[in-house]
């Protein structure tokens, strides 16, 4: 009976935690496939980054993405060019010598200047968009979501007859963290824009943990916080949460082909922590196609 | 028989009952109340049901802050003009000087002690709250030091200095407000404006309302089209209304004896109103929000205003100025640490600096947070026996 008993628990907490597993074959790994990887809130310089950044590598011999998502928090503390390096060039220094493109968002940690850095390719733009293919990513500053950037969004998003839209930005407006949560003025602010033009999959950090949401309003949604900063054992999971980590620092690989997006989440240490598979739903009526 | 009496009880109830209703509407419009009321119930309701407050926050959003505000910054306007102007409380360059000293030094504290905690935290993302930092709630200072220093030269110091202050806060915040809208074309409508303005001076109308409906309207347009914050678009009508020499009881609704009276009290009310509203569209804000710049704002506001008040005031005294009359050095601790609360305008800037995001929600805590200010005075005024506390 208690053998029963602790299986049956062992049971509930393996269903509610996303399974970890060796990291390899989640992928498809298609030749003609958007391929990127994804971290947040990376910047420590410390060994969580250094370890997870060892991991990116090691993952690209088997999946050759070609760009990073940078979900914000790319620099903690002082900002000084040697920071630069310490907090970003070296942990990366493989990726980057095989001319692997890193593109950010701003976090509430990162100085605004650091958008001229050249390598976080933001072009100067606390805003922007950029196509791979098949796929336009749309990048937010959402440290204040200005009139004029969300005026900037609707227009961009509007013009977009791109397959797949994603969006991403540092501070989750969906979210079971326990120190942020959901940022809900946000979400009352952005998502009817995202619904409207028919947004596919956001991608947040700030909160120092993996989470997969359940689709809301047809969006699957992301917190990848914990690309260097962990706050452990910090989900308190809810009717939306669909899985998490958070025992462990953690990344993500993402590959988009055809009407398909794989993605991976892969801890620190190598574990695959969750994978799936969205298929593209149609657009709503009047988003853009 | 005895339904008579049922009735004539029922009667009496009912007057006492609205009686009480008066009591509660007067004090609240009588006091800049409504604001914390507005707040109050925008913190319950933000925490309680986040999605269908910050839904009722957006949509009324415009309607209150661009439009309805307008009416309180003309009434601030209006007050500051009556104080100021011959005969009024507040009229005498020797009384500004000092106070407006003191108001550099508690801008320079209150932004300095901000700005170097933001940087050692190396979150510049909240650099651009800094003037939320300076302001100072004009109605928490009055009530507070009416309340502990009745009659000594504090009262009229501080107000002086608030003034300075926010009106130093309200130029930047107006520079600093973020706007999709920029057609052009604001000069035309501002100058039809202010020459309908200057046209009903010239034929002596004493009523507020076609200054306020008519030209207030086209200088509103004026703003908006250059996209400028629109709720400052009575700031330079009000020099055009007819005025009249306010006593210190500046912020208290002036008696309706006169046409301007009249006219001011209508103003006054309808300003609880928007205050209200106000403070439900912006005060809403989910407490676990509170970061870095929460504590930037509450040290700035509570340690480096009134510090920076007592470095100036020392350093022109220093020089050779002198204190206000009954003024001493104890009532001056008590009086900057008045001046501490920003409260309404803190919110006020925090609102039309920021947009939507966390740098807003941890700065509009702070902005709360400085209402302990009043505490502080208090707090103050038992530990160097002023005022009430002297016996």
């Amino acid at each position: 009976m208690r053998r029963a008993l602790v299986a049956l628990t062992l049971l509930l907490i393996a269903s509610r935690m996303a399974p970890a597993q060796n990291a390899g074959t989640a992928l498809p790994i298609r030749a003609d496939s958007v391929k990127f990887a994804v971290i947040g809130d990376n910047g420590t310089g410390e060994r969580g980054e250094y370890d997870v950044g060892q991991q990116m590598i090691s993952a690209r011999r088997r999946f050759p993405f070609d760009m990073v998502l940078m979900l914000g928090d790319n620099m903690y503390g002082r900002q000084a060019p040697e920071d630069f390096i310490t907090k970003f060039e070296r942990p990366y220094s493989a990726l980057l010598s095989q001319g692997v493109l890193f593109y950010a968002t701003l976090g509430n940690h990162d100085n605004q200047n650091n958008r001229n850095y050249k390598a976080f390719n933001m072009g100067g733009e606390r805003y922007f968009t950029f196509v791979r293919k098949n796929v336009r990513f749309f990048v937010l500053d959402t440290n204040q979501l200005d009139p004029q950037q969300r005026a900037w969004l609707d227009d961009a998003l509007q013009r977009s007859s791109d397959d797949w839209r994603i969006c991403y930005f540092h501070h989750p407006i969906y979210s079971d963290g326990g120190r942020h949560g959901s940022d809900v003025a946000l979400r009352v602010t952005l998502e009817p824009l995202l619904v409207k033009h028919g947004v596919n999959v956001v991608f947040s950090g700030h909160d120092h943990v993996y989470e997969r949401i359940k689709p809301q309003k047809g969006i699957t949604y992301f917190v990848a916080g914990s690309g260097g900063e962990l706050r452990k054992g910090d989900v308190h999971p809810s009717a939306m949460t669909a899985a998490y980590f958070d025992q462990d620092q953690s990344f993500m690989l993402v590959e988009i082909s055809g009407d398909e997006l794989f993605f991976q989440a892969i801890s620190r240490t190598g574990a695959t922590v969750d994978s799936g598979t969205i298929h593209r739903q149609p657009s709503p009526a009047g988003a853009t196609q | 028989m005895k339904s008579h009496a049922v009735a004539a009880h029922h009667a009496t109830w009912h007057r006492q009952r609205q009686k009480a209703h008066a009591g509660i509407v007067d004090r609240l419009t009588n006091h800049y109340l409504a604001l914390p009321a507005g707040v109050v119930l925008a913190l319950v309701w933000a925490n309680t049901a986040p999605e269908p407050y910050f839904r009722m926050a957006q949509s009324l959003s415009f309607a209150v802050n661009e439009i309805g505000m307008t009416f309180f910054i003309g009434l601030t306007m209006q007050e500051i003009v009556e104080a100021t102007m011959p005969h009024g409380a507040l009229h005498s360059w020797r009384r500004w000087t000092l106070a407006l000293i003191a108001a550099a030094g508690g801008v320079a504290g209150s932004a300095g002690v901000y700005l170097a905690y933001v940087h050692g935290h190396y979150e510049s993302m909240l650099v651009p709250g800094w003037p939320i930092a300076c302001a100072v709630d004009i109605a928490a200072a009055y009530y507070m030091l009416k309340a502990i220093l009745p009659r000594s030269g504090a009262l009229p110091f501080v107000l002086l200095l608030a003034i300075a202050t926010n009106l130093f806060g309200m130029v930047v915040a107006a520079l600093q407000h973020p706007s999709v809208i920029t057609a052009g074309g604001g000069a035309a409508f501002m100058a039809l404006a202010l020459s309908s303005a200057a046209a009903m001076r010239a034929m002596r109308v004493r009523a507020f309302w076609p200054y306020i409906t008519l030209c207030g309207t086209l200088a509103w347009f004026a703003l908006y089209l250059d996209g400028l914050y629109p709720a400052f678009a009575l700031v330079p009508i009000v020099p055009f209304l007819p005025h009249e020499p306010r006593s210190l009881d500046m912020l208290d609704d002036p008696p309706d004896d006169d046409a301007v009276h009249h006219f001011e009290h209508e103003w006054n009310a309808f300003v609880q109103i928007v205050l209200f509203f106000f403070g439900l569209v912006n005060g809403g804000v989910l407490l676990r929000g509170y970061d870095t710049g929460t504590w930037a704002l509450l040290l700035a506001a509570l340690v480096g205003r009134p510090l920076g008040i007592l470095a100036a005031v020392g350093l022109a005294v220093a020089a050779g100025w002198h204190l206000p009359k009954r003024l001493g050095w104890r009532q001056l601790v008590v009086a900057a640490l008045a001046a501490s609360s920003g409260f309404t305008f803190a919110l006020f800037f925090a609102a039309t600096i920021l947009s939507t995001g966390p740098v807003l929600a941890q700065l509009t805590i702070g902005a709360l947070g400085t209402a302990a200010g009043s505490l502080l005075a208090m707090g103050g005024a038992k530990v160097f026996r002023v005022g009430r506390f002297s016996r």
